[in-house]
């Protein structure tokens, strides 16, 4: 009899489930209670989030004025100290637990508030410190294209008013929206060259370092990812070092990577003894101002739209 | 385990406990025939009261169903075959009918949808929409039909929307889908577990959204039920031999799963004589199957005109259509797929596709009395061996060890209810694990697998109704109590299944079961939400509204056969535009919309882009969960 019974209790559970869980989502009543929460204390700068991420588009619809299109489509959220978290179902991506931004002091719940289903919260945690804004200040680059071989050379990128265009049908370096791994971003788009052994490179003369140089990347353009298979490879310079590189292919998504600088930014050319030329007379007044660039190339480059964005960081 | 410790035993004839003790049950119905007509006329009662059920249901609710991409175009192509028969009867009446017959006009009209598909349910959309639809073609949506309307079409109109018309062969498919399942579970389980296993096979979202659409995936559905059905009945019937290729031919023309039906019945037919292959003897090639190889592929080829002037030629590209298919985006746990992996994890991951989509769409207690049918069944098949060899080739009126007859090969051998259930429900699931396959459709490429899941519902729900009656008798419960038990258990155990495919409608491509947690759970798990457009009919009152911005509209997926019967049907304003696909449709319009797909954020990014805002204006959701976004560029 326990089979029957277990089957009853089945039977019974998710009939009822099905007859009631229409009635436990948020209603339009409940969004807007909750927007009207968030509008009484919204600082410009304060970031809007919903969770799970799949109620962006209501959230949306409900605040998208507060919300710029450059914050929507953010590299990512570490300079964001106050986080407006509009929750359903037990759901968060902010906050103790499922924040993996905030370094040092954990991020605390300051404000916590249901409005029928949904939840809001309000995240207060260490805003990272952007010293530089790459792609805020991406007119401040120069870009170049470099090939090998016997007609090889480094030939400049000129600058044509709303981007920097190679010369001979070469790659164009323009900031843009982009779409990396089915969401939207804002990103310099720089693909690789396609002439044989090619680079591109962007670079900032003078770059404000300080503890930490984050660097986004990924591929642009859902069919391109699925026409091409090549990967495009990503280099960050500081100075003339090296300080690190990435392959970014279909599978990579949106990659963040953080390269630590706090040596670089209070100089020490016993670690970095390339940079002791440049970093002469930074040594006591971090951060150091230095230049960065990135080289793009690929083996593969056809289809290959590499996006990427950056912030150097105190 | 208490539960199947007191179910059946094995088959055979030599009973060596009181049946009522060891739950002979289903092995009574197993070599049953109907003894009295009164008893085959009450079963037809249930079956056509199933049917007509299941036909009134899908009725009432699918108005509420939008038109996708690929329903839009089977309606216009079946309209359009309509077009050649209407030609015939003039060519005819003028004393020329070769006319229709020459390679050009049949390419003039059954080029449509070719190579994609086979045209058994497109002529029948055509005609019951040339029959059963209300005329006012005769309007301003006149120039909407894909053939010229020559005047007012007098017809039998039995139906409000033209829609309606065109989708009403599904809808009795799906009809007689109920009434197959109900006969064949009727072979092996009292009454009450075969109507509830017909009721679960279609009390299914996603099963139920895709019945009453004028497509082809829930008649294919049927008619791989069909063929399997009467592959059955040909293992001890030569008539069911020869029918069961007839069957197979009206398979084939309904869709290309069919090619793969014989497949699976070979995997049985194996199964259930391997003690010929045991015994290094070929066993008989049975009629069904000769059957299906010479009639299956005439059919095939006389039903398809397109198929008359170049049958090589045009056979080809359609298996080439096929095997070559491209892989369409879809999302399955958070992924975007739209090529075959060739990483070894994502090829793991690729492979659980089917079962995963199968454990979280298919109403739970369906699943659990499944999963116990499926362990009735292989308990018997574990008791039978433990009687020894003797046992696996007695049945009832069959000679031992009776050498196979091809035209009964089911002959002198268990037939394996247990293998066959197996292989038709574990077959399409297999199929669509294979890495290299696309997944694009979700879980309508193995529906057929669904009924015969339902079978197996039917059995356990059988088994539990047993072990309930042998409780009340052991609580000395009166009569009435004892005939009301195993009715009371199939009413209730088919009400989860109504209630979900009631909570579904009309969106059962996002809608999932309770272990995903129902349309939010779903999306949290990353699983496909909808495809191809269908979940913007909702919206059309609110596009009206809009206008004169909505002349100059962005229409994302819905393609524009879907508009031109929306504005056919009065759904849609006939002033509503269309500012056409991709980046310069978005950059033309003045309002649009994005129906939620994971890979179409790169079209969102365009609408952003061009109008300059992220804010929606509206936003259609069920259960909180979006499914279309709609904007409109600020003025």
């Amino acid at each position: 009899m326990l089979g029957v019974a277990g089957i009853a209790v089945l039977a019974i559970v998710e009939t009822v489930a099905a007859l009631l869980a229409p009635g436990r989502a948020p209603t339009d009543a409940d969004w807007r209670a909750a927007a009207a929460a968030v509008r009484a204390e919204f600082r410009v700068g304060d970031l809007i989030v919903a969770a799970p991420a799949w109620a962006d588009p209501l959230l949306r619809l409900h605040l998208g004025d507060l919300i710029p299109i450059p914050v929507a489509a953010r590299m990512d959220d570490a300079r964001y100290g106050r986080v407006w978290e509009i929750g359903q179902r037990g759901a968060h991506v902010v906050g103790p637990g499922v924040d993996t931004t905030a370094a040092g002091t954990p991020p605390r719940i300051a404000v916590e508030a249901r409005f029928g289903a949904l939840t809001v919260r309000r995240i207060e945690r260490p805003a990272a410190e952007v010293t530089f804004d790459f792609l805020e200040r991406w007119t401040e680059a120069t870009v170049t294209e470099v090939t090998s071989g016997r007609s090889g050379g480094a030939a400049p990128c000129p600058w044509l008013g709303d981007r920097f265009a190679c010369p001979g049908g070469g790659p164009t370096v323009h900031r843009e929206l982009v779409e990396v791994d089915t969401r939207i971003r804002r990103a310099l788009l720089a693909p690789p060259p396609h002439a044989p052994g090619g680079r591109l490179i962007v670079a900032f003369p003078a770059v404000p370092l300080g503890r930490e140089l984050v660097v986004a990347a990924g591929l642009h353009d859902v069919w391109a990812r699925k026409l091409a298979t090549g990967q495009a490879r990503l280099e960050v310079f500081v100075g003339d070092v090296r300080v690190g590189d990435v392959e970014i292919g279909n599978r990579s998504g949106w990659r963040l990577l953080t390269f630590d600088t706090s040596r670089l930014a209070v100089t020490d050319p016993v670690v970095f003894p390339a940079l002791a030329p440049a970093l002469a007379g930074n040594a006591s007044r971090p951060p150091a101002t230095l230049p960065v660039r990135f080289e793009i190339s690929s083996t593969r480059p056809e289809l290959r739209h590499l996006a990427f964005a950056a912030e150097a960081r105190r | 385990m208490a539960v199947l410790s007191s179910l059946p035993g094995p088959s055979g004839t030599t009973d060596q406990a009181p049946a009522h003790r060891s739950g002979r049950w289903l092995e009574r119905r197993f070599a049953r025939r109907p003894a009295r007509l009164g008893a085959a006329a009450r079963a037809n009662v249930w079956g056509v009261l199933l049917a007509l059920g299941v036909v009134a249901a899908l009725l009432a609710s699918e108005g509420s169903e939008g038109f996708g991409r690929d329903e839009a175009q089977y309606m216009r192509a079946g309209e359009r075959y309509w077009g050649w028969f209407e030609e015939l009867g003039r060519n005819l009446g003028d004393g020329r009918p070769g006319a229709s017959f020459s390679a050009a006009n049949i390419d003039h009209y059954w080029s449509d949808n070719a190579p994609d598909h086979p045209v058994v349910m497109k002529i029948l959309y055509g005609l019951s929409w040339r029959a059963f639809h209300r005329c006012t073609c005769m309007g301003p949506a006149r120039w909407l039909h894909p053939i010229p309307v020559r005047g007012r079409h007098r017809t039998l109109p039995l139906f409000l929307r033209e829609s309606t018309a065109f989708r009403f062969p599904a809808i009795l498919m799906s009809g007689l889908l109920a009434w197959l399942v109900f006969a064949f579970a009727r072979r092996f389980v009292p009454t009450p577990a075969a109507l509830a296993g017909a009721v679960l096979a279609i009390a299914q979202p996603h099963y139920f959204f895709h019945a009453p659409i004028a497509c082809f995936d829930a008649p294919i559905t049927t008619m791989a039920f069909a063929v399997g059905f009467a592959y059955w009945k040909s293992l001890s019937s030569p008539r069911w031999g020869w029918l069961t290729g007839l069957v197979f031919g009206v398979a084939l023309g309904v869709k290309h799963n069919a090619w793969l039906m014989p497949i699976f019945l070979f995997g049985h037919h194996l199964w259930m004589r391997r003690g010929d292959l045991l015994r290094l003897r070929l066993p008989p090639v049975p009629l069904a199957f000769v059957s299906m190889a010479l009639l299956g592929p005439a059919v095939f080829f006389l039903h398809w005109p397109w198929l008359w002037h170049h049958p090589i030629d045009r056979a080809r590209t359609y298996v080439n259509r096929h095997l070559q298919h491209e892989h369409y985006n879809f999302e399955y746990l958070g992924r975007n797929w739209n090529l075959p992996p060739t990483d070894l994890d994502l090829k793991l991951l690729r492979v659980t596709f089917p079962v995963v989509s199968t454990a979280l769409t298919v109403p739970v207690t369906t699943l659990a009395l499944a999963a116990i049918g499926a362990a009735v069944l292989a308990r018997r098949k574990r008791s039978r061996r433990h009687q020894g060899p003797g046992a696996l080739e007695a049945q009832p009126g069959v000679a031992a060890r009776a050498p196979g007859d091809w035209r009964r090969p089911g002959a002198g051998v268990d037939p394996a209810l247990g293998a066959f259930l197996a292989v038709q429900t574990l077959g399409p699931l297999a199929v669509l694990s294979l890495p290299s396959t696309p997944i694009f459709g979700g879980v309508k490429h193995f529906m057929p697998a669904m009924p015969y899941l339902a079978v197996l519902a039917a059995i356990g729900l059988a088994a539990l109704g047993a072990q309930a009656l042998r409780g009340a008798r052991q609580l000395r419960a009166g009569a009435g109590t004892l005939r009301a038990l195993p009715v009371g258990l199939a009413v209730l155990v088919t009400l989860p299944g109504i209630a979900e495919t009631r909570r579904s409608l009309p969106d059962g491509l996002s809608h999932y079961n309770l272990l995903a947690g129902g349309f939010a759970g779903g999306a949290s798990l990353g699983m496909n939400r909808q495809f191809w457009a269908y979940c913007v009919l909702p919206m059309l009152g609110w596009v009206n509204a809009r206008g004169p911005e909505n002349q100059r509209m962005y229409w994302h997926d819905v393609l524009g056969d879907a508009l031109s019967m929306y504005k056919r049907e009065g759904r849609l304003a006939m002033s509503v535009g269309d500012t056409g696909f991709g980046e310069p449709g978005v950059e033309a319009s003045a309002m649009g919309l994005i129906v939620y797909e994971k890979h179409w954020a790169l079209y969102e990014k365009f609408v952003w882009e061009h109008y300059g805002t992220l804010r929606p204006t509206y936003v259609r959701t069920r259960e909180g969960v979006p499914l279309v976004t709609a904007y409109e560029r600020p003025r």
